[in-house]
């Protein structure tokens, strides 16, 4: 197939050849630009490496057990205890760490769920259309009718309440879906729109090939995007079912739950330390993806890039 | 001229949407995990009491019995009596004393966010790639980024505790009775109807900090709007001719830009009503205020279906209606989207 040495074009690329690609590519050119965009990256992989560390090196056990007796109880933040300690004595530093563990990987899971299932439905719709496209959007246009919390709300009674945050990102994941099958229809569109795309179908090109081939790689722009922008929303909704009663099960060192016992107990005992420590940590990880997303969609708009230029 | 023809066509287009909600919210119930009836009798009760709310809730009909039977409650919005948080009562009687508390607190939300909004993202456009549009964009993005769950508690905590300049929850002090008076369910509008000045100054005073968190995220999506939309005016043709004319360079910006500018802003402040919604169950709970909000998230937690039913149509209605409302007035100002 032409399109099997086209390909093999890629593995000559060396580090001086990546340089040119980026140069060459005003998306990655501008987006390497912007200083809020990078200030988001730097955000997001802080928050990474703060993740993964805490998932290798803390016992999840060791820090949802009581520390009654051992640690002082309720204690503000020190020098030996920067967060302070909650209602049973924890510390909370490895607490809002393993938070950030929770927050990328549920969010993970959220955003590519709803990426693949969005995308899957959108091109399939634009690719088939007629009927195909009116069943899919028209239930995509009912799941759009709700507004997304109280959506997920509604569907999170569904599932059982042992699967935990995993319910949460189930029902968020229905939630999303529509955002992404909506975006990617009308990208398909526009690139089914192409005469290379004539030509595949002519040269005897099955759909699945048509679709996967041709039309998914050429949309993969507007979905980066989306996804990055759903990833700070899906922290922050996790988090708030979470508040709400409706995610991680108690004693989970999850950010949300931090914040609703901050709420309920800290909150007329003037305890701050119980909200503001993993609010903080939350409210900059959703910084960071939004400064990111925004960055990548202004990088991609065309009328953008010629104001600036 | 009044469009009538999109707005016929654009009523048409809701009706299988509404079905379409209708058809979701009623498979919530039936999805859900274990016996309904069970659930909302309790794991104690007679056999005979769970049969008999089993009865109730017709869930010995045929499913497309039922689903025709809760088709018809939609339309008369009846969604029959509450079993758990209210009993007796029905969800209707009870909607309709918690729905006005959360369109008070989302439309206190709304209109800060206008007020500030559109302020703030003319101010950064004209001001364009200045250290004042930078610091605005910024802060439009934490806006965003705050969860009103983090920034309400420590509002509270500041404001109320620290500071004790506010209260901390609530609607209006303990020590006033706004049943006697009520007339829209909105103490701020009530109060103000009975000429109550005591009693309107405290529910001000108790609104401040709901709808300043609440109002911080359409703040931040407003400016956001009006500043790409401003800009992308500024380079219109007719500017230039305005200022050709030896219009000032004030003037035309007011006059011919920002009126200009305006139009597509209407569209985001639908967009994120859906937020300041989903936002008005978060600050509901944070500030203790019982709406419809915290009446849902209640129902859930016990298993109050006919209420959680209720609520979630009547959100998601609401989400609609103002979309609508967005849409016809959008195609009146921008008559070419009509077509």
């Amino acid at each position: 197939m032409s399109t099997e040495t086209l390909r093999d074009g890629e593995g000559e690329t060396t580090s001086r050849g990546l340089v040119d690609r980026i140069r060459a590519s005003p998306f990655l050119s501008q987006l390497l630009s912007n200083r809020l965009a990078l200030a988001g990256l730097a955000i997001i992989v802080a928050m990474l490496v703060i993740a993964i560390y805490a998932r290798l090196t803390l016992d999840l056990d060791v820090i949802s057990q009581t520390q009654l007796g051992t640690n002082p109880n309720r204690a503000a933040p020190s020098l030996e205890y920067p967060f302070g300690t909650d209602g049973q004595a924890r510390d909370l530093v490895p607490r809002v760490a393993y938070g950030a563990w929770y927050a990328m990987l549920f969010g993970t899971v959220t955003v590519g769920a709803s990426t693949v299932l969005g995308v899957g439905l959108g091109i399939v719709a634009a690719y088939y259309g007629d009927v195909t496209d009116n069943v899919i959007m028209r239930t995509m246009d009912v799941l759009l009718a709700f507004p997304s919390l109280l959506l997920a709300l509604a569907l999170v009674s569904i599932f059982p309440d042992e699967l935990g945050l995993w319910r949460a990102v189930a029902a968020l994941t229905l939630v999303y879906t529509p955002r992404f099958a909506r975006v990617v229809r009308g990208a398909a569109l526009t690139v089914l729109e192409n005469e290379y795309i004539d030509a595949t179908v002519a040269l005897g090109a099955t759909d699945p090939r048509v679709l996967v081939r041709h039309v998914l790689p050429n949309c993969l722009a507007p979905i980066t995007v989306q996804s990055t922008l759903n990833f700070g929303l899906a922290i922050i909704d996790l988090a708030a079912l979470s508040f709400l009663g409706f995610g991680a099960s108690a004693g989970t060192p999850s950010w949300g739950l931090m914040l609703s016992n901050g709420v309920s107990q800290g909150l007329l005992t003037g305890i701050w330390w119980w909200s503001f420590f993993p609010g903080l940590f939350l409210a900059l990880t959703v910084l960071g993806f939004n400064l990111l997303g925004d960055g990548m969609r202004d990088a991609l708009d065309p009328r953008m890039r010629e104001a600036i230029d | 001229m009044f469009p009538k023809r999109f707005v016929l066509k654009r009523l048409l287009l809701l009706v299988p949407v509404l079905i379409g909600v209708a058809t979701l919210v009623f498979s919530i119930l039936h999805l859900s995990p274990g016996d309904p009836a069970l659930t909302i009798a309790g794991e104690r009760a007679s056999q005979e009491f769970v049969e008999r709310i089993r009865a109730d809730l017709g869930l010995n009909d045929p499913i497309w019995v039922q689903y025709i039977d809760f088709l018809g409650k939609v339309v008369r919005f009846d969604f029959g009596e509450s079993y758990v948080i209210n009993r007796n009562t029905t969800v209707r009687e009870i909607m309709a004393n918690t729905l006005p508390v959360t369109l008070e607190l989302a439309l206190y939300g709304q209109l800060f966010g206008i007020l500030f909004g559109i302020p703030l993202g003319v101010l950064s456009a004209v001001k364009q790639d200045t250290l004042t549009d930078h610091s605005t964009r910024v802060g439009a993005l934490a806006g965003i980024s705050v969860p009103i769950f983090w920034s309400g508690p420590l509002l509270i905590l500041l404001f109320a505790q620290v500071l004790g300049v506010l209260p901390t929850s609530g609607r209006i002090s303990s020590t006033f009775s706004v049943s006697p008076i009520r007339v829209t369910g909105m103490v701020t509008i009530d109060t103000l109807l009975a000429g109550e000045w005591d009693m309107f100054k405290s529910a001000v005073r108790h609104m401040l900090l709901p709808s300043l968190v609440i109002g911080v995220y359409s703040m931040a999506l407003i400016s956001r709007m009006m500043r790409s939309s401003m800009l992308e005016v500024v380079r219109q043709d007719y500017m230039r001719t305005a200022r050709a004319k030896g219009q000032g360079a004030k003037i035309t910006v007011l006059k011919h830009g920002f009126r200009n500018a305006l139009i597509p802003v209407v569209t985001i402040i639908g967009i994120q009503f859906g937020g300041l919604l989903g936002g008005a169950v978060l600050t509901e709970t944070v500030f203790a205020i019982g709406g419809l909000g915290t009446l849902l998230v209640e129902a859930i937690e016990v298993g109050d279906y006919p209420i959680v039913q209720g609520t979630v149509l009547m959100f998601a209605f609401l989400f609609t209606l103002v979309n609508l409302v967005v849409d016809i007035t959008y195609s009146y100002l921008d008559p070419r989207i009509q077509q």
